[in-house]
């Protein structure tokens, strides 16, 4: 057994001597670091008391209809505690933020919202921080919402479909859920809807549960005035897709076709819950 | 500095008693663990029947075993699990709590703190025997200093006890290959370790490649036949023999039962874990899972110096300690065996760190040798220059390590009582880890930390009761009512979409899963704005909501 302090390697020349004793002096600086760095970061995030400051900031600045969004993602909880009276289910619950002109953002540790990407703020202030920037610009002109004329579609085909509040990518959607029986697809048809020059859709599997236990994609067609326009396939890694084709302005009809492959000719498998949105935009 | 083996007891056996208080005392602001429930009750059932069985109350019987142990179903009475530990959490249910009036939780975690206790004597007695007595002090200390072992010592669970059980086994087979005549100990603790947790299966691949390697160095080809032949006739025939004496469930049909219990193991469903910014539910895994989370999960001092010990063994290898039992190649081999199924991308990820936790005591271990060895290196370096006198060559020494151990100090204080949501250091703490998309926590104990802001929305006595949405803390929901922890006019609401609707009051346990809670409650209570979000370090663990008088309508 050696002891403290104990030398036992024959005398070494002092540079080599030196270079073995760096081993000790990075141990040194490391503990200190993380002795320091640990109590950093169990501190380094806002307290209520600078989120109050900057929802106060917020408020102070609303108009009805302006988007709040936060910045990481993680931190949105904490956001919604003290701005959730002034963001509305169908705001959260979005299908993108094209049609909202003004964004309040709300951000810590240097984060960016995807809401916001190429934004460049209005104004932008410091509360403590939680750093509030106001984004402002012209929005998407909705023309026709499926979502708000899903009670007049016609749904063929033998699927489901309902309008839902649904988990997608793990986030939040308003949509469409369709449940297409495996091999068999389900047509919702919207019948003479206005639309103007662009259809904006997104498509997502819906359920973390069923992404797991069946692992195929389901894939959502856009037919206008007969004609196939769009496909997309969704992946159960893939989240919210975005989708966009160009239409002429008028009244027409549109029908969203969504299915799902049969894994077998005899056995049942889970149901996929393939969730749309889309807005005929001018 | 030479320890007598009175003393070398004394301090060893010291390092575990502060190291079980320790976990009894962090454990108290620890909430219950989903699975742990499960644990508790079955252990107590487990209890009471051998208890019934050596008071003579009952003897032997097929129909009462099944009752007990098993059952056609594949978790019936949780025989997905050996009963070991659960049968020593349900005796000291018995003792502590019926007998001495602990409370009822605490008194089913404590065999998981004493066997963390036991662990940290453990690391300290062999590193004595091989290293010396700094190096077993502060393996010892870092063993006890790990937060995330701490969280899982507090549990009445199985992953730190697994911890301790193969460290155990590990020991005395390399005590036992010192060629005593008898080595049954080695045998009786690996069935042991079996009768905890099905990871034990993975310490033969360790232990057999260990017993290749010395006993051909021994004797070449005709030592691996006889070299210690007895150590592992001990491993091969006492182990699985303790392992069918400790579950009575195995007497019925021990190849039939063994079978079934790995079987659930091998097909096991895939629980959603985030990791790196993805929810992962399926194979395959990114084959470093297990590697960049012990990098997260470790202190970094300790990891640091984890380093410079590993290369201290490779370096020295040639003239190493106790080369006949070539006790570092044994504990590289250990972490290995532990953690080397997690690299193959196959291997279910949830749970994470709990999972490969025996690799921890290596990592310890090699600390302490790397702090010391680093220290010695540097003392010989400013001795050159000018000899020092003893006492400055112990601050020298004691300062690294202090150092060291504070570290590991202050990251293991700062990680409790949520320390599923901590990170280290490197990773940037609890708020890091959020940032790098790392899982935020599992198993719903964080619940614990929003009860008292439940029991002051709960209705007065008398008044209609307010049920409470509580998904996955809705397991431990009867014990936190049972302590009093929450006032009996919050019930639990129930399960899903119906318990949604008919709950006053929710709480989400902030995991990438879950989000979906928070979609149900918004969609029903017509808002998206919770009344308290519980945070650790800042980053949310549990929202709680309250149902509006009068919600909107959605979607």
């Amino acid at each position: 057994m050696s002891a403290i302090g104990e030398a036992t390697s024959p005398p070494a020349p002092r540079r080599k001597l030196g270079l073995a004793s760096i081993p000790a002096a990075l141990l040194v600086v490391i503990a200190v670091w993380e002795i320091a760095a640990t109590r950093c970061a169990a501190t380094s995030v806002p307290d209520d008391a600078a989120w109050e400051r900057a929802a106060r900031a917020v408020r102070a600045g609303y108009r009805p209809g302006d988007l709040i969004v936060f910045a990481p993602e993680w931190v949105d909880p904490v956001g919604r505690l003290h701005l959730g009276d002034l963001i509305p289910l169908e705001m959260a619950a979005r299908m993108d933020a094209a049609r909202y002109g003004r964004i309040w953002e709300l951000s810590i540790r240097g984060a960016r919202s995807p809401d916001t990407r190429g934004l460049t703020p209005a104004a932008s202030e410091h509360h403590d921080g939680v750093e509030l920037r106001r984004y402002e610009r012209p929005p998407a002109v909705v023309v026709a919402d499926v979502r708000d004329r899903f009670g007049a579609a016609r749904i063929e085909g033998g699927g489901r479909a309902s309008l839902e509040l649904a988990e997608v990518g793990f986030a939040p959607h308003r949509c469409i859920q369709v449940v297409p029986r495996p091999g068999a697809p389900t047509r919702v048809t919207f019948a003479q809807l206005p639309v103007g020059s662009e259809l904006v859709g997104y498509v997502g599997i819906a359920d973390v549960f069923t992404r797991r236990d069946l692992r195929i994609p389901g894939t959502l067609e856009v037919e206008i005035a007969g004609k196939i326009v769009a496909s997309v396939s969704a992946g159960i890694d893939d989240g919210w897709l975005r989708f966009a084709v160009p239409t002429t302005p008028g009244t027409v009809d549109v029908t969203f076709i969504a299915s799902v492959a049969r894994l077998s000719p005899t056995k049942p498998q889970p149901d996929r819950l393939i969730c749309f949105a889309a807005e005929a935009r001018r | 500095m030479t320890l007598s083996v009175a003393r070398r007891r004394i301090i060893g056996w010291s390092l575990a008693l502060v190291t079980t208080i320790a976990v009894l005392v962090n454990q108290r602001e620890i909430g219950i663990a989903r699975d742990e429930v499960v644990y508790m009750q079955n252990g107590a059932r487990y209890a009471d029947w051998w208890i019934g069985l050596v008071t003579l109350q009952h003897g032997i019987d097929a129909t009462q075993i099944t009752r007990t142990f098993g059952g056609p179903g594949a978790t019936d009475n949780n025989r997905e699990h050996p009963p070991f530990v659960k049968t020593l959490f349900g005796i000291s249910h018995r003792v502590a709590h019926r007998g001495l009036g602990v409370d009822e939780v605490s008194a089913y975690r404590v065999p998981s703190a004493v066997l963390h206790g036991l662990l940290v004597a453990l690391v300290f007695f062999m590193v004595v025997e091989l290293w010396g007595f700094a190096e077993a002090l502060i393996s010892g200390l870092l063993v006890m200093l790990l937060p995330r072992a701490l969280f899982h010592a507090s549990l009445a669970c199985f992953d730190a006890p697994i911890m301790t059980m193969w460290f155990a086994t590990v020991y005395a087979y390399w005590r036992c290959l010192d060629g005593r005549r008898w080595p049954w100990q080695v045998g009786v603790v690996f069935g042991l370790a079996l009768a905890t947790k099905h990871t034990a299966f993975l310490l033969p691949f360790a232990l057999a490649l260990h017993y290749a390697i010395v006993s051909y160095r021994a004797g070449g080809w005709r030592g691996l036949v006889l070299h210690r032949w007895r150590v592992a006739i001990s491993l091969a025939v006492l182990g699985p023999l303790i392992l069918i004496v400790a579950w009575p469930w195995l007497w019925l049909d021990p190849i039939g039962h063994i079978r079934q219990w790995l079987t659930f193991h091998t097909d096991h469903v895939h629980y959603n874990f985030e990791y790196l910014g993805r929810n992962w539910n399926a194979p395959r895994f990114p084959w470093h899972v297990a590697l960049i989370t012990t990098l997260f999960t470790v202190p970094v001092s300790t990891l640091s110096a984890a380093v410079v010990g590993a290369w201290v063994w490779i370096k020295q290898r040639a003239q190493s300690v106790d080369r006949a039992r070539a006790p570092a190649l044994l504990l590289g081999l250990s972490a290995a065996a532990s953690i080397g199924p997690f690299l193959l991308g196959t291997t279910p990820i949830f749970g994470a760190e709990k999972h490969w936790m025996p690799a921890l005591p290596t990592i310890c271990i090699a600390a302490g040798v790397g702090v010391v060895w680093a220290a010695r290196a540097a003392l010989r370096f400013v001795e050159s220059w000018r000899p020092l006198a003893p006492r400055w060559q112990l601050a020298t020494i004691g300062g690294v390590a202090t150092l060291v151990v504070l570290a590991a100090a202050v990251e293991t204080v700062t990680a409790q009582p949520y320390a599923l949501s901590w990170y280290n250091a490197l990773a940037g703490g609890a708020p890091g880890g959020a940032d790098l998309g790392m899982n935020r926590q599992f198993w719903g104990s964080s619940a614990r930390g929003v009860l008292p802001v439940l029991a002051e929305h709960a209705p007065p006595a008398g008044a209609p009761p307010r049920p409470v949405y509580t998904h996955d803390a809705s397991p431990a929901w009867g014990y936190y009512l049972k302590q009093g922890r929450l006032p009996r006019t919050l019930p639990d609401a129930g399960w899903e979409q119906a318990g949604v609707a008919k709950s006053q009051l929710a709480l989400v346990i902030h995991e990438r899963h879950f989000n979906r809670h928070d979609f149900m409650i918004w969609k029903s209570y017509g808002t998206v704005k919770p009344i308290f979000v519980l945070r650790a370090a800042g980053v949310p663990i549990v929202s709680v909501y309250q149902r509006s008088a009068s919600p909107r309508v959605s979607p």
